[in-house]
Parts: structure tokens; sequence; C-alpha cells
């Protein structure tokens, strides 16, 4: 059982043609030539959860800060890279998982709440590979499922979830993994971001 | 293919039958002889005849193989006859005692030579530590419930599967007091041979069996399960009550995922993909499955309730609106002719309250408009007993509404020991019927669900 290092994984991902954010691996601060805010972290196949463990700093507004903030992250975790990620826009939150279960198989997951997940436990999972039917059921067995209506100022469209499910379906089902979270996702009105990914395999 | 034996066997043998009255072994025989009229032979070592019946000194000597063959003796003696019944050309063999797998290894092992046997004579296995099977359309029952505190099952549309024979039993005598009648009830016990899914497959190939429930706490191959359920829910509706949800298959790392896998529930939309609808308790269990056996799937979310009692109406919407269903208007055409019909103080709205002088006729004229409209989906209707113009007609136009229009209808029916009284007539002939707004509204849901999901699949295959 190993956990594939974050930007391994992410970087397989965006080849697949998903939409990540932009990111990069940087010895420095000075290296980092992209957009502000971001966020910088540990890219480690040790550990599953970052926030947990300190191994990620966000919010980061500009070039002094992030050489501080790497510096800070290089004395914590000593010989690890640092994986440096342009922070996203605010979107409607989810979880979506792939899970292999010793008894049920091969297993696809949809939650409401991303970062609230585990805490709203809004979920609901299929057998893969799903129908696109699969899908759109998926979205409706959520409780909260009205949030894809919009809310606030936030706009998503339900058409394109069950296009990301049934897509990430067609694709991991013949892949090996023991668990995959991508999580969370931010939903926009007509585009997604998968802003982290974890791989176990 | 030997275990279809069950539902339509020429002969019965039982093994360890007692004299004494009130032993597991004679309220079997019991059982057995006072509905099956089939041919019942009796092994006993000294006995000439029980309760009448001759007794055969042993398997050996019995005049021919019999279909099934029930044995009521400790463990050890249980395989004995097994064996001899095997090599009888014996079809199917219950037997129906404890003191198996679940108290040991010395069981366990009893139950290997169980299977053994099962294979090796071509002889099916139902049980240990089952109460059997009842078989409505037969008379077949080896239960060891007391006849006469207990209903006997009428024959009926609706298998079900328990592996708690107990929990069974109690459902069933409860759902069979109302009315509800069952194509088979299986304990399935042990498992040493005969495994939910084999049962599963059995009742999907029954002609009689429209629609099956499920008790099941552990799940022995859950893909085969799944991809069964998925072929047969195509014609037949399953719902499953599920005891144990906390149970999954181990991971060591737990990401996100795994740990929300274990959570109460999750296997929800996961039986909802192979056509399987979840109950949570006992009640619902045979409520969602008398839905499915009686009931048409609903294609849609538009209900239209009548009611003679305007409470109930409002109750209803409440419950309807939250299952996800919508109560539309009628149209003004169609206001105008239920306006001909009911009341002039009733509501031509929905819900359609025809108030307390509700007659039948106009709960006929109303419900007939509500289906040529095509403004619906389903019809929820209320037929309440207790005002003067509401008679014992309305069983009959209930049942022939339900046989006869492809509106789906369910029926509430709230009240005290007479309306129960008319709750099971209606439920007798096939109309699906509950006697609370909360039950018949999951009556419609379930309904909706096993639409949802044939829409779903039908949508797949076209291309």
């Amino acid at each position: 059982m190993n956990i594939v290092p974050e930007f391994e994984f992410k970087s397989q991902l965006a080849k697949m043609g998903y939409t990540l954010p932009n990111g990069m691996i940087i010895k420095n601060g000075r290296d980092y030539s992209g957009r502000y805010p971001v966020v910088a972290k540990v890219n480690s196949d040790k550990i599953t959860h970052k926030t947990e463990a300190g191994a990620i700093i966000v919010d980061i507004k500009g070039q002094e800060e992030l050489i501080s903030s790497i510096s800070l992250l290089n004395q914590k975790f000593p010989g690890e890279e640092i994986y440096v990620e342009e922070m996203a826009r605010r979107g409607i939150e989810v979880i979506i998982g792939l899970l292999k279960d010793e008894k049920f198989g091969k297993l696809i997951l949809l939650g409401l709440g991303g970062f609230y997940s585990e805490l709203l436990r809004d979920v609901t999972f299929k057998k893969l590979p799903i129908t696109r039917n699969d899908a759109e059921a998926m979205i409706g067995e959520l409780r909260y499922s009205r949030i894809f209506n919009g809310y606030r100022n936030l706009t998503t469209n339900k058409k394109m979830i069950a296009d990301l499910l049934v897509r990430l379906s067609d694709d991991f089902n013949n892949k090996e993994f023991q668990q995959i979270d991508f999580n969370p996702i931010f939903l926009y009105a007509d585009s997604y971001l998968i802003v982290d990914a974890k791989m176990i395999v | 293919m030997g275990l279809e034996a069950i539902f339509e066997p020429n002969s019965v043998c039982v093994i360890g039958a007692s004299r004494e009255r009130g032993k597991v072994g004679n309220v079997i025989l019991q059982n057995i002889a006072s509905n099956f009229s089939g041919r019942i032979f009796l092994i006993h070592p000294i006995a000439q005849e029980i309760e009448g019946l001759r007794c055969y000194k042993s398997v050996d000597e019995l005049p021919e193989p019999p279909d099934i063959a029930v044995i009521s003796l400790p463990p050890e003696k249980s395989v004995d006859y097994l064996e001899s019944l095997g090599k009888k050309g014996c079809k199917v063999s219950i037997p129906v005692s404890g003191g198996f797998g679940e108290s040991g290894s010395r069981g366990k092992e009893l139950e290997i030579s169980i299977k053994k046997i099962a294979e090796k004579y071509g002889m099916r296995v139902i049980g240990p530590n089952t109460v059997g099977v009842i078989i409505p359309r037969s008379g077949l029952n080896t239960a060891l419930t007391e006849a006469e505190k207990s209903t006997f099952p009428s024959e009926g549309a609706l298998s079900f599967i328990s592996q708690s024979g107990a929990l069974g039993l109690l459902s069933m005598d409860a759902a069979s007091d109302w009315g509800l009648g069952f194509s088979s009830f299986v304990s399935l016990g042990n498992e040493a041979d005969v495994s939910e899914n084999d049962v599963l497959e059995l009742v999907g190939r029954d002609k009689e069996t429209k629609s099956i429930a499920l008790y099941l706490e552990k799940i022995n191959n859950v893909e085969n399960f799944l991809s069964i359920c998925k072929r047969i829910s195509k014609e037949k509706g399953i719902v499953l009550l599920k005891g144990g949800l906390g149970e999954s298959g181990n991971r060591a790392t737990s990401l996100h995922t795994g740990s929300l896998f274990r959570t109460n529930f999750s296997l929800r939309g996961i039986f909802a993909q192979h056509g399987i609808i979840q109950a949570l308790d006992e009640t619902q269990l045979l409520d969602y499955g008398m839905a499915l056996s009686y009931g048409r799937p609903i294609f849609g979310k538009r209900i239209a309730v009548v009611t003679s009692a305007g409470g109930v109406g409002v109750v209803s919407s409440d419950l309807l609106e939250m299952k996800g269903f919508t109560l539309p208007k009628p149209s003004g055409a169609i206001e105008k002719e239920i306006r001909k019909i009911i009341s002039p103080l009733g509501s031509p709205f929905n819900p359609f309250d025809m108030t307390a002088e509700a007659t039948d006729d106009q709960y006929e004229g109303l419900i007939k408009v509500l289906e040529k409209s095509g403004e619906y989906d389903a019809v929820l209707v209320f037929a309440l007993f207790q005002t003067a113009g509401v008679s014992r007609k309305m069983i009959d136009i209930l049942s022939k509404f339900n046989r006869e229009s492809s509106l789906p209808i369910v029926v509430g029916i709230i009240g005290g020991e007479k309306s129960k009284e008319i709750l099971r007539k209606v439920i007798k002939n096939e109309v699906p019927a509950y006697p609370s707004i909360d039950r018949a509204t999951n009556g419609l849901w379930v309904l909706g669900e096993r639409g949802k999901y044939l829409g779903g699949i039908s949508n797949e295959h076209s291309p």
C-alpha cells in the first residue's frame, strides 16, 4: 500500500485531460513565476493528511512570504520536495472518490462538502463502471443535491458533474488503485477544478 | 435445479416427528399435515404411526424418493440421515435444528460434511439451523410456530428470503394478518449448501413471484449477489432490509472515501444501481414488498391525492413533497369536470377533498376523471369508511381500478377494527393499501423508485 505523491498524481491527471490548478515543484521561492496567492505543500509519499501534519501553507500572497514559507517547510520536513500551486477561486465543493472494497469491488463516491464531507456524510456510492444514468442518479441521491441548482453566488451544472463522474469511471475502472480522493473539487458554472487529489495504490 | 421442488412437491418426508404435543418435532409435523395435500412419509425407529400417519423404520424403506425431507434431530444424527436421503434420491433436505457452525468448530465440520453430501448426491440442503420454507400455493409449512398462534399466509406474489428465521416468521405473521399473500418464504439458516444467491435465482425463475423481499445480515458473495439482482430486477422488484450496515471490507489506510464508505446508508446508492430498494425495518420491508407485488411502477412525479378528510390531504401533501413528488393543480377543463362530481363544499384542486359528504360514486367518478386527464402519474386514494356515503362497494371500485387502469394507485384506509377489516379485503384483492398516511406515501415512493429504475435501464438499452 503506497501513497502516490501529490505532484506525480496530479501531473498524471493533467495529462489525462482533467482540470487542476497550475503548479510546480520548486527549491526556492525565487524560482516561482506564476500567479499569487499560492499554496505551498510538501510533496511526500508518507503524509496522507497534510493539513493535520502541518505540511501545507495556504494563502501565500507574494514572493517574500513564499520564500519564508518554503524555508519553514524545509526545516519541518527535511529532504522532502516542495510543491507550489495557484490557489483556486471558490466554487461549490464536492468530494469524488474511488475505492476498491474487498467485498463490493471498485466503487465511486460523490459527496458534498469537500472539507466538511466527513462531518456532513451526505454521500452516495455506485459500483464501477457507471452509466450516465447512474451518474445522474448519484447527483439526485444526495440529501442536499439542491446545492447543484446554485446557492448564493455559486452556480454549477449537473450535466458537467455527471460527465466528470462517467469519465472518471471510464478512466479508472481498469486501473489498479486502493483508494483515490479528489477532495475538494470546486464546481463552477461551466467548469470544475480538482483542487486536491490523493491516490493510494 | 433441484431446489424448484420446494414450490410444488409431491411428497414430504418428516424425520424426527414426535408424538408429544408441543414438541418441535410434533409442531412441524402438524404444520405439514394440516395444509400440505401431497404424500407425507414419516421416519421413526420405533413408532408404528404418529398423528395417524404410518412410520417407516428407515429412509431405505420409503416406497419412493421424497421430494422434500424435513429433519428435526440433533446435528450428528441429522447428517447421518442426510447421507441416506441423498442416496435415496431426495431432492431437497431441510435440517432444522441448531448446534452447527454457530456453536463451534465441530458444528462447522458437520456443515462441511453437509456440503459434501449435497454435492455427492446432487441433493440441495436448506439450512441447517433454519425454520425452513413456507409455500402457500402447496400448503408446505416446515416452520416450528404453532398454527393457532400465527396466521398461515395466503397465496400471493411476494417471495420472502430471510437469514433470520425468527424475524422472517414474525414479520410475515404480521403482514399475513392484514392480508398480504406470499409466493414463498425461505429461511436460509447457516447456508451450508443453499445460499441467498441460489434462492434469489430460484424465485427469480418462479412465475408466481412478482417481487422479492430480502432480510440479509451477511451477503456471502456481494458481486454475484449484485449481478443476480441487476438481472432479476428487470422483471421483478427487489426490496432489501440489510442488517448490520456498519459492515464493510477491511482496509488498512483510509482516505476520506474509505472512511465514508463505513458510514450507515452508504450502500443505498449501490443497491439502487442494481434495482434493489433498501428498507430500514421489517414493516417497511413488507410494505415495500406489497407495493412492488400489487402496484404499478410510477413514471413521473405528479401525484393526485383523493380524500374525504382535509387533514389527511394536507399531511399527505407534506410527506409526498418531502419524498420528491409534486401535487400539481388540475387544468381548468379537468377542474370543471371534477366540480360536477364532488360536493360543492369540496376542493376540486389537489389534494382533491370531497369532504365528509363523499360517496362511493364520487370516489369512482373522480379517479376515472384523473385517469383520463393524463395530468397525473399516480393517484393516492384515502378511502375512509367512517362516513355515511362510503361503503363496502369501495372494495370493488378500488380493486377494479388497480386491475384495469394504467394509472398507478395506492390506497390508504385509516381507522380501527372495522376499517382494518376492509383494508384486509382490499389487500386480498391485490391492491397496495396501507393503514396510515406515512406508510401509504412510502408505498408511492417505492413505486416511484421502481419507475425511475426501469426508466433508467430502458434508456441505457436504447441507442
